[in-house]
């Protein structure tokens, strides 16, 4: 039962790290039906953002001001960021490409990608830097559960992914901006007919979706995770993974696509093999594909002759 | 005439080609006379005459990958460009051919109690095995891909190129190596010879090349080829027309598989040791970059394409290469896009001007401020010597990661402002690219190969977003 | 308009004297370059740009330019080091072997991985040339395959049967969990070390986690292998992986499930700074430089420090690299020109004192490559994160 409880905590708070990733490249996906491959490279640069905000605050040992604050700041700073980073590639790197073929924004990506990795390289180097967290979040504040300690960074993680998605539904479905938004994804010639600023939009969009990779890295990080150049390229092929399987362009899609592949990599290597875990996690997905072809969430799309 | 289905702008642009004056124009035209056999011909005796001209082993084996990255991006190209369907476990075939070859023709089944020694096949034997097992595998995933359709398509293909890191790693350690990898294979042997150069391995490529365009020419101008490209515009209208939708897929995908597996097989012998990470999702990206870069659908621009990465990777791989190119580039930009001429003149100028000038100034405040070496050897390192800030000491590190800071927000400047104050903001920016590879990009020069590589991906797309050599199509929306 | 010309003009001028001055002091400079005496260049090979192995390849080409630097001093001799990114990849590792074997390098130092120096053996054995490794300990590279291979650390049948003679009999375990990570190198000790631990009667709990495809792992695989694999009757984790990051990201998350054992990691995880859990020991090929009296390694500490923190991989490349420049300065001394051949012969009769060089051995190699009595050192990690020496032998 205990590895039954601690496996599924696992498995939750990896799968809500992968949701919000998903969710930047499923948004995305949705208004330009564009694949972001740089989009985990944002991740990796939030996940910095955290790290060198906490050696300005003095350090993880000896911090100078108090823990919940220096959460809030690293959240914004990586927010606003990663978000305005995310802005300035889609300005400069892929508006030029808007009209082009679908696969050409693919090697643009990938020149960002590039880019991105071999930058962060230039300037921070290759050490791999850690956060510490344990050192300002101890263990043992937390939660037991049937003889398994849940603790804060992981309740953290879980209820921060939540409000964000909650946050995330309101502002698509209940607001002027999503309207807007879901008018560019459904037609993106007929909504700038219709007045709708598309750049606008498109950079917004962009803001936000990397705005929450840039938060999951902060977060992912707080969860022991070790900080390089390269952390962005298997967090970003899971959370592309999880974005189709959920159903691409579709935001509970992108949610439930993360927690079932953080969910489905947990249990089986707890409970099958962890030698094998990527071929299971594989293999279970495809099924579920071969089942629903459309992903999870995914509408099947209309066929226009 | 504009062929149907190509709408009216492109029409238009078609006549401007047709239209154009000067020398350009009657190359256009001269080359649109010459038939498709005769610049296969044309690109054969280049090939080989390139290969005796006396290159080095380095020059032969970048000529080597040209070949293999071409062949790879064109057997892609089948799958991708004319079928439209997005396989991400096209590396897998790669891997498939380049173990088959291991095993059949090498000793890698020396370890099963049939075949003490292992089975030496002569590679005339070895390639049809190959190339069967990779086809009949490439029609068992394309069944399965049957009921997918694009990025769904692309996740179940990505497992493919994953599952078979898995398999080798971890299926039959012995025979197939693990992660250790089979290494000391035979050379491609038949008849009795065996090739031992890096220049026959190329040949051979070359000439598996050249029969592959041809075959594959024909191919495009079938009535299979045809309707794939019926399929990839709009699956829906080919059903309607009675095009077989299922089985071109398959056999799309089949052929691809193919091709892949025949260029792992050169690739095994050249290499004479296969190892897991050679099949990596790396090299599948390679490929892909290989493809779009040169043009999506067309057999030209895929060679064109694996040509180009190959070439460029390999001279930015060099350090004085990469400065050659480096400043070559940023020279072209100047001259090629700053009009008119008496402005280009200026900003060259300018751009000399301010470098004396300000290491000047630093230097009569502060000699250690400039007496860092640039990082560039050679006469590029001595002339940028006398024109670069580079401080002494462990400094010119940091005074160098500043620099690339400040490059890259003068760059995002650059593409904000416009008309005299972007020619304005050029001046400086140069000059700080300058400072800021001689003092930190060069000393880390692998490192910012890859941010140059990834630098020409992203400028070439938007340069040309249909590829080198790709044709400007309109979307069916 | 005038005024423009004018300008243009002098601009003209102003562009047409500074290319006069570069040239005549270009010209200058390249006489005074020719009187040195002893040039050559040498070639890095390391995965310091691209791959898995970033951190580890971008410490061994500092430690490399270091070397470079400081014997360019200190034995009056002017090489130039070319670099090359492998990847921890051998078909590209294959590329750039090429590359350096078509330049005029005399000498190379790398590649990193085992798995590299089996692709790149046949070519450099073909060019002549020597080729000396600080991280490659697969066993059998040095069985005959690879004759101008060469390398200054132990082999893994060195590493894998000391550490696991230590722990049998200073740990005393009844059941132990041994985690590979996919790597070539992870599986070769695994290997190495599993039947000395069955034959001391020790129930061996074998697993392994993908850590292929990026040396990060953002996955829950290590949190499941602790919840799942962990049992109470395995009193120690071996962790024989190339990244230290990872055995602290596996120790901190036993910690945070409450679970207890001691850690024991091989080379790769040696990393102070990154590897801290108290109570884990880490093998190392070299001894600790940070701590060290010796005026040697007190210059290297300071001459890395603008690079930042550094982990095992450094020492043993600024020695591969010393061996190079060592040899070709043996060349030059001895009247003959540093050609590959040459600097071949002197590699192999290489030997600096264990008091020039930061391993703290005498550098002497076997007829195959192998260095004479390679060591390893084992540190126990203290509660504050340092890490202290204790005696490697059972």
């Amino acid at each position: 039962m205990q590895i039954f409880i601690q496996t599924l905590v696992t498995g939750i708070v990896t799968g809500c790290l992968y949701a919000l990733i998903a969710l930047g490249y499923s948004m995305v996906y949705g208004i330009l039906k564009l694949l972001n491959f740089a989009h985990g490279d944002l991740y990796m640069i939030g996940a910095f953002v955290g790290y060198f905000v906490i050696q300005w605050f003095g350090g993880a040992t000896a911090l100078i001001i108090p823990v919940p604050l220096l959460i809030i700041i690293m959240f914004l700073l990586a927010g606003v960021g990663v978000g305005g980073l995310g802005m300035a590639i889609e300005r400069f790197a892929y508006r030029p490409l808007r009209d082009a073929p679908r696969i050409a924004p693919l090697i643009t990506a990938l020149g960002i990608s590039f880019i991105l990795e071999d930058s962060v390289l230039l300037l921070f180097g290759g050490f791999v830097r850690q956060y510490n967290a344990p050192a300002f979040i101890p263990f043992s504040t937390g939660i037991t559960v049937d003889g398994v300690n849940i603790d804060v960074v992981q309740i953290m993680i879980v209820t921060v992914s939540v409000l964000m998605m909650l946050g995330l539904f309101v502002l698509v479905n209940r607001t002027l901006f999503g309207k807007s938004m879901r008018a560019v994804a459904s037609d993106r010639e007929a909504a700038e007919m219709l007045g709708i600023d598309v750049n606008r939009v498109v950079a917004l969009t962009f803001f936000i979706g990397s705005a929450l990779a840039g938060i999951a890295g902060v977060m992912s990080g707080l969860n022991f995770e070790p900080i390089s150049s390269i952390i962005g390229f298997l967090a970003g092929l899971k959370a592309f993974t999880a974005a189709v399987v959920g159903g691409i362009g579709s935001i509970p899609g992108a949610m439930i696509g993360g927690l079932l592949i953080g969910l489905c990599e947990s249990f089986s290597s707890s409970y099958i093999s962890s030698q094998y875990s990527d071929l299971i996690v594989f293999g279970i997905l495809i099924a579920t594909m071969l089942v629903r072809p459309q992903g999870v969430f995914g509408q099947p799309p209309l066929q226009k002759v | 005439m504009a062929p149907v289905g190509v709408d009216e702008w492109v029409a238009r642009s078609g006549d401007k080609r047709e239209q154009a004056t000067g020398l350009r124009g009657i190359l256009v035209r001269i080359s649109e006379r010459v038939g498709w056999w005769p610049r296969l011909a044309l690109l054969a005796i280049g090939g080989f005459v390139f290969a005796q001209l006396g290159i080095n082993v380095n020059e032969q084996t970048v000529a080597f990958n040209s070949v293999i990255y071409a062949i790879l991006a064109v057997g892609l190209n089948i799958t991708v460009g004319w079928a439209g369907l997005l396989d991400l476990g096209y590396v897998a075939f790669f891997g498939v051919g380049a173990y088959g070859y291991a095993l059949f023709s090498s000793h890698a089944f020396g370890t099963l109690a049939l075949s003490t020694g292992g089975i030496h096949l002569p590679v005339i034997a070895t390639i049809p095995i190959v190339l069967v097992a990779a086809g009949i595998l490439g029609v068992l995933i394309g069944l399965v891909a049957l009921r997918l359709e694009g990025d769904y398509l692309a996740i179940v293909t990505l497992f493919v190129g994953t599952a078979f890191v898995e398999a080798v790693n971890n299926i039959a350690p012995t025979t197939l190596g693990g992660n250790n990898g089979l290494f000391g294979l035979d050379p491609f042997h038949a008849f009795g010879g065996r090739i031992s150069s890096v220049r026959g391995y190329y040949y051979l490529g070359l000439i598996m090349l050249i029969v592959l365009m041809a075959a594959l020419r024909l191919l495009e101008h079938s009535r299979t080829g045809r309707a794939w490209r019926a399929l990839r515009d709009d699956p829906l209208a080919a059903e309607v027309m009675t095009v077989p939708v299922n089985a071109l897929k398959v056999m799309a995908f089949s052929f691809g598989a193919i091709v892949a597996a025949l260029a792992g097989t050169l690739f095994a012998g050249e290499q004479d040791s296969v190892f897991p990470p050679d099949f990596q999702s790396i090299i599948l990206i390679t490929i892909y970059a290989c493809l779009v870069l040169g043009g999506v659908g067309g057999i030209a621009g895929a060679v064109l394409g694996g040509v180009t990465v190959t070439v460029a990777e390999a001279l930015l791989s060099s350090p004085t290469d990469s400065s050659y190119l480096f400043y070559g580039l940023i020279l072209l930009a100047v001259i090629a896009r700053v009009r008119p001429w008496r402005h280009m003149i200026m900003v060259v100028g300018a751009i000399v001007g301010l470098g004396l000038a300000a290491r000047a100034i630093v230097g009569a405040i502060s000699h250690s401020a400039v007496s860092g070496s640039a990082g560039t050897v050679g006469w590029i390192g001595r002339v940028m010597h006398h024109y670069v800030i580079v401080p002494s000491g462990p400094a010119s590190l940091t005074y160098g990661k500043i620099m690339y800071a400040i490059l890259i927000c003068a760059l995002i400047l650059i593409v904000q402002l416009k008309g005299v104050w972007r020619l304005v903001a050029v001046v400086p920016t140069v000059y700080v690219a300058a400072c800021c590879w001689e003092s930190l990009l060069i000393v880390e020069s692998g490192t910012t190969a890859v941010v140059m590589l990834g630098a020409i991906l992203v400028v070439m797309m938007a340069a040309r977003p249909h590829g080198l050599l790709g044709q400007r199509k309109v979307e069916v929306v | 308009m005038k005024v423009r010309r004018l300008f243009l003009g002098a601009l003209g001028v102003m562009a047409l004297a500074s290319v006069t001055v570069f040239g005549a002091s270009s010209s200058a400079h390249s006489a005074t370059a020719a009187k040195a005496a002893c040039k050559a260049s040498i070639a890095v090979e390391a995965p310091f740009a691209t791959g898995p192995a970033i951190q580890q390849g971008l410490e061994q080409l500092h430690f490399a330019q270091l070397a470079v630097a400081n014997d360019n001093k200190s034995l009056g001799i002017k090489v130039t080091l070319g670099q090359n990114d492998t990847g921890l990849n051998p078909a590209l590792a294959t590329t750039r072997s090429q590359a350096i074997i078509a330049s005029p390098a005399v000498a190379v130092v790398g590649p990193a991985g085992s798995q590299e120096v089996e692709a790149v053996g046949p070519l450099f054995k073909a060019a002549g040339m020597a080729f000396i490794s600080g991280s490659a300990t697969n066993s059998t590279l040095t069985s005959g395959a690879n004759p101008t291979f060469f390398r200054v650390v132990a082999p893994d049948s060195v590493q894998g049967p000391q550490d696991a003679n230590y722990i049998i009999k200073k740990l005393k375990p009844k059941a132990i969990l041994i985690i590979d990570d996919e790597e070539a190198y992870s599986t070769g000790l695994v290997s190495v070390m599993t039947p000395i631990f069955t034959a001391a009667g020790i129930t061996v709990n074998h697993q392994s986690y993908n850590g292929n495809d990026t040396g990060a792992t953002l996955s829950s695989d290590l949190s499941s292998l602790v919840t799942s694999q962990l049992n109470p009757s395995e009193t120690v984790v071996v962790l024989p992986w190339q990244s230290a990051p990872n055995a602290e990201l596996f120790g901190q998350t036993m910690q945070q499930q409450g679970k207890t054992a001691t850690l024991f990691g091989t080379d790769g995880t040696n990393v102070p700074g990154q590897f801290t859990i108290p109570g884990a020991f880490s093998s190392n090929f070299g001894p600790d430089i940070s701590t060290s009296k010796s005026a040697l390694d007190k210059a290297l500490v300071k001459g890395v420090k603008k690079y930042g923190p550094y982990g095992p991989f450094g020492v043993p490349a600024y020695v591969a690299t010393d061996v190079a420049m060592h040899a070709i300065a043996s060349v030059c001394k001895a009247g003959k020109k540093p050609t590959r051949a040459n600097v071949l012969a002197a590699v192999r009769k290489t030997n600096i004192p264990a008091g020039k060089n930061p391993l703290g051995l005498p550098i002497v190699f076997k007829a195959n490559g192998e260095m004479k009595n390679a060591v390893f050192y084992l540190f126990k990690i203290q509660p504050n994160g340092k890490y202290l020496q204790v005696p490697s032998k059972a």
